[in-house]
């Protein structure tokens, strides 16, 4: 039967739920507990929440029990705490036990229970929050501060207040997410915060603590707001104490920041040993910020103290104060009246004279006050200054100053012993005068222009006569040179200048020519001491003319007499060759021939028998013909004038070069025939001695065959001297030669003595005779003396002989090859 | 300082008022009292081994410069002839000086110096104003 009917029963339950199926309508959902807390460790609540409810009404209910006990109780108060909540109170809260809590959902199906939940109520312990958190701003001792007051979370029964809660408060600026400062305050209810800035909002909060359990949660926050400038002013300080004249003095101080408020300044200050505080007599003399003391307040030797005070409408503030003794803090102005002058010393150096006064306020004349000075200067570019300490004088002299430049110049004091150094004054400046002296200026330029003259006058000589500078200093070698022949002169083969070199130099021929033999002579009878061309040209009349006046007596003058002045005489042939030469081009054609000669012979003023221009074809001149490359000796036979001579010798020189520049034409002018007549000759040679200065001695020349007219092998001939005249006029007498042919008579002198040449012929009546020679030798022997001695026939022989004995030496040598330049030799110049 | 018991004038004008005599006999008191109380400073910092000699040296020949500054004052004064008047001033405050001395004795040495130091600027200023006001022609 209890078969069936459990059955059954279960068969109605699946009914029952299969119904709620059916219909949506069922026992309800388990409900869950979701806190319990206590409050202050007497009572406490439950909070469950409840499951589905199944769609019908679900009543709640709560079970409990203690610790192990079986016996269950219900819930005491539901609603106490809210709705689905349990309240235990004090009767029924044991904090030592641990508590069984189930919830009961029951509704007309079924009913569902929740998890059991154990709690012990000493760990659920967690009180309210504070409440009435009231926060406000205070001020106090010029600080802004933050109190914060607020009250216990409220009891449901008041009278338990013996519960002691712990406070923590937390303050952080609203913008921000930190929270700044979390305070443990303790029991109290209230707090101070400072160390607010100002103009700043703040958040405030608090939470409590019982002895056990959890802190509460945050109260609500309390938002305040720091007032901005709501402060007193910033402390201000002193900067400085200073007494201009140690009689009065000033002080200035700085203010701090006023906070946006109008702040009042105040200085107040007590002397040493008064303890009565002063204020300031003056803010206003001495500029803002400042408090000027005068004569009345102001004491030495006595300490003050002095503070200044910022006010403002929150609060005031005060500085840190100043001890000062006046005598210790003067500091004057500047010097004034700062004067330089330059002024000048015995040597004329310039110097630097400062002079300046005290400045104004200082009573430096009653001793009250002293001041030492200091000046320091500068060249304008310079970077440092020199800095001179002067002592107490007012004026001082600077004597190391560079001329030119400009200085600066400052001064500054300060009291000996006690304060500080004045400011520097203004700058003075000063310009120093070059040291120019004139006189040193012209000297310079004086010298100056002397060196560079003599710079130019030493590059002058150099450029113009450097060589001969250099000549002078090496001497040059010199090279062998022959006397009385210009090589330049040959080489150049002018004919003007050798012809004139011929022709004018040493015309007439010097003295010691005069006793040279040089060559022979052919006297021609002449009684009318004319020449007679030989030729058939005719001779203009001129010629003879000119001839008759140009020779006054011998004329036909030897022309080798002097080897120098033949030497010369070549030179002077060498030019009238020379422009004989040149002319003769032209003349050849026209057969001009001697218009040459006469331009450098007539010039003598020995009547040189010469031949004018005019004389076209012929002109005869006596010439003496010198062998070719022979040395001039010819034997004199007629005495023969010394002023001739050289004539011949011109001419001679002359004449081959006529001869031979007119080799192609006939001779036109060939030299005067020689007349071998002896008589002839004979009959001149005492024509001449019978007129010696009219003799004319004509020099023929056999004029040769052959083109070289040169050779005049013939020339020589020899007159054997008859006798000597020893009477009124001596002469000589010379024999009569026999009438030989030119060539054959070619006796060597010497054989004979009789036969001597005639070296000169000396004043017209002393033949110098030579010693014997041969006509073909270059050498002449060298005749002693003696037989020179026999020779001379006159008084004057003696000296003659002495003359002649130097001479012939001379001769000799002179006459020697390489001594005589023939001018044959010229010949191929000429060609 | 111990000599601040001294009626000193305080200003130019107060020491330029009154009479010369009456100056030189300040500045002789001032003189005065400074005589003991160095000598005894002088014993006294010789035993400081840590001062440097040149202060010790120095501190000898500042005594002996007052001393003879006071010697040089007095000379001044006969040679000016003042009254017979200071001369008694000058032995009361001889007398004076020592009592003042023996306060000095017990200064610190900062103070001391200090003390010294103010004091000498008061005499080197009066002696300065007594200058210029016997020979104004120097440098005044």
């Amino acid at each position: 039967m209890k078969q069936k009917l459990r059955s059954s029963v279960q068969i109605i339950l699946l009914f029952a739920l299969t119904a709620v199926d059916l219909t949506g309508q069922s026992y309800p959902g388990k409900p869950k507990i979701i806190r319990c807390r206590s409050l202050e460790k007497e009572t406490f609540s439950c909070w469950w929440k409840p499951g589905s409810d199944g769609g019908l009404p679900t009543n709640y209910t709560l079970f409990y029990s203690k610790d192990s006990e079986e016996k269950i109780y219900e819930c005491p108060d539901y609603g106490m705490s809210g709705p689905n909540s349990c309240y235990f109170d004090k009767n029924h809260t044991n904090p030592w036990t641990t508590y069984n809590i189930t919830v009961m959902a029951t509704n007309e199906i079924g009913s569902n229970s929740s998890d059991p939940q154990y709690v012990d109520v000493t760990s659920i312990v967690q009180p309210d929050a504070p409440v009435n958190l009231s926060v406000e701003t205070k001020t106090s001792a010029s600080t802004m501060y933050l109190w914060a007051k607020w009250s216990p979370p409220p009891l449901a029964d008041v009278t338990s207040n013996s519960h002691v809660y712990h406070y923590e408060l937390r303050l952080k600026p609203e913008e921000k997410e930190e929270w700044e400062e979390t305070v443990s305050v303790g029991v109290q209810t209230q707090y101070k915060v400072n160390r607010l800035q100002a103009g700043v909002k703040y958040v405030v909060q608090v939470r409590c603590m019982l002895d056990i359990g959890e802190w509460s949660e945050w109260s609500s926050e309390r938002h305040i707001h720091i007032p901005n400038g709501e402060s007193p002013p910033e402390k201000p300080t002193i900067i400085k104490c200073r007494s201009p004249e140690k009689e009065t003095f000033t002080c200035w101080w700085k203010p701090g920041s006023d906070r946006g408020h109008p702040t009042n300044y105040t200085l107040l200050y007590s002397k040493e040993g008064e303890e009565r505080v002063y204020e300031c007599p003056d803010y206003k003399t001495a500029g803002p910020n400042s408090c000027y003391f005068n004569k009345k307040h102001t004491s030495f030797w006595t300490i003050y103290n002095i503070t200044v005070k910022a006010t403002n409408e929150i609060g005031s503030n005060v500085s840190d104060p100043l001890y000062v003794d006046v005598t210790y803090i003067v500091q004057t102005d500047p010097p004034i009246n700062v004067t330089l002058e330059l002024k000048k010393t015995v040597n004329r150096k310039p110097y630097l004279v400062l002079t300046w006064s005290p400045p104004p306020l200082a009573d430096v004349r009653s001793g009250w006050l002293t001041l030492d000075y200091e000046l320091r200067l500068k060249p304008e570019e310079a970077e440092e200054w020199e800095t001179i300490f002067v002592g107490q004088q007012t004026h001082y002299k600077m004597f190391s100053l560079n001329p030119g430049k400009k200085y600066i110049v400052q001064i500054h004091c300060k009291p000996d012993h006690h304060g500080s150094w004045s400011e520097w004054s203004l700058e003075k400046y000063i310009q120093i005068p070059t040291d120019f002296r004139i006189k040193d200026m012209v000297v310079w330029i004086i010298v100056g222009v002397l060196s560079s003259l003599i710079c130019l006058v030493m590059s002058w000589t150099m450029v113009l006569k450097g060589y001969r500078m250099i000549a002078f200093i090496l001497p040059p070698v010199p090279g062998p040179k022959i006397k009385g022949i210009d090589t330049h002169l040959l080489e150049t083969g002018k004919s003007e200048e050798l012809l004139s070199a011929l022709g004018c130099h040493g015309f007439p021929p010097t003295s010691d020519c005069e006793e040279l033999l040089i060559e022979y002579l052919e006297v021609e009878d002449s009684e009318d001491q004319q020449l007679m061309p030989s030729h058939d040209n005719g001779h203009p009349s001129k010629n003879a003319k000119m001839i008759a006046k140009e020779t006054d007596s011998d004329s036909g003058r030897g022309s080798c007499d002097s080897p120098s002045l033949l030497s010369e005489k070549c030179r002077e042939s060498r030019a009238i060759l020379s422009t004989l030469r040149t002319q003769d081009i032209r003349d050849v054609q026209e057969n001009n021939g001697g218009r040459h000669w006469e331009t450098q012979c007539i010039a003598s003023e020995q009547k040189i028998l010469l031949f004018n221009n005019e004389s076209t074809k012929s002109s005869t001149w006596p010439a003496a013909q010198l062998p070719d490359n022979q040395p001039p000796m010819f034997a004199y036979h007629s005495t023969v004038d010394a002023h001739k001579i050289t004539l011949c010798t011109i001419n001679v020189n002359i004449a081959p070069v006529l001869a031979e520049k007119e080799e192609k034409h006939q001779p036109q002018y060939p030299i005067t025939e020689t007349v071998h007549d002896n008589m002839e000759k004979q009959r001149e040679m005492e024509n001449l001695y019978s007129k010696t200065d009219q003799t004319t001695v004509q020099v023929t020349q056999n004029r040769p065959n052959d083109k070289s007219p040169f050779l005049m092998p013939k020339l020589m001939d020899y007159v054997e001297v008859h006798k000597v005249r020893q009477d009124k006029e001596p002469a000589v007498l010379l024999k009569q030669k026999e009438n030989s042919g030119k060539t054959e008579k070619y006796t060597v002198p010497g054989t004979s003595k009789e036969y001597t040449k005639v070296s000169t012929i000396v004043d017209h009546n002393i033949l110098v005779l030579m010693p014997d020679s041969r006509i073909q030798h270059i050498s002449v022997s060298q005749e002693p003396a003696m037989e020179m001695s026999q020779n001379l026939q006159q008084g004057q022989a003696e000296k003659n002989m002495s003359y002649c004995l130097t001479v012939p030496s001379e001769c000799k040598r002179e006459t020697s090859a390489s001594e005589y330049m023939d001018p044959s030799s010229f010949i191929p110049a000429f060609k | 300082c111990h000599t601040s018991g001294m009626l000193t004038p305080n200003g130019k004008e107060y020491a330029q008022k009154i009479p010369r005599e009456e100056l030189t006999h300040l500045i002789l008191k001032l003189l005065q009292a400074w005589k003991e109380p160095l000598s005894h400073f002088n014993q006294h910092i010789e035993h400081h081994q840590e001062l440097p000699d040149d202060s010790l040296s120095k501190a000898k020949q500042i005594s002996n410069m007052v001393h003879e500054l006071k010697t040089g004052v007095e000379k001044v004064t006969e040679k000016a002839r003042f009254s017979i008047n200071s001369l008694n001033g000058m032995a009361s405050s001889e007398a004076a000086g020592l009592s003042i001395s023996n306060e000095a004795n017990m200064m610190s040495d900062s103070d001391f110096i200090h003390c010294f130091r103010r004091d000498s600027n008061k005499v080197q200023s009066y002696l300065k104003i007594l200058k210029c006001r016997i020979m104004p022609e120097n440098s005044c």
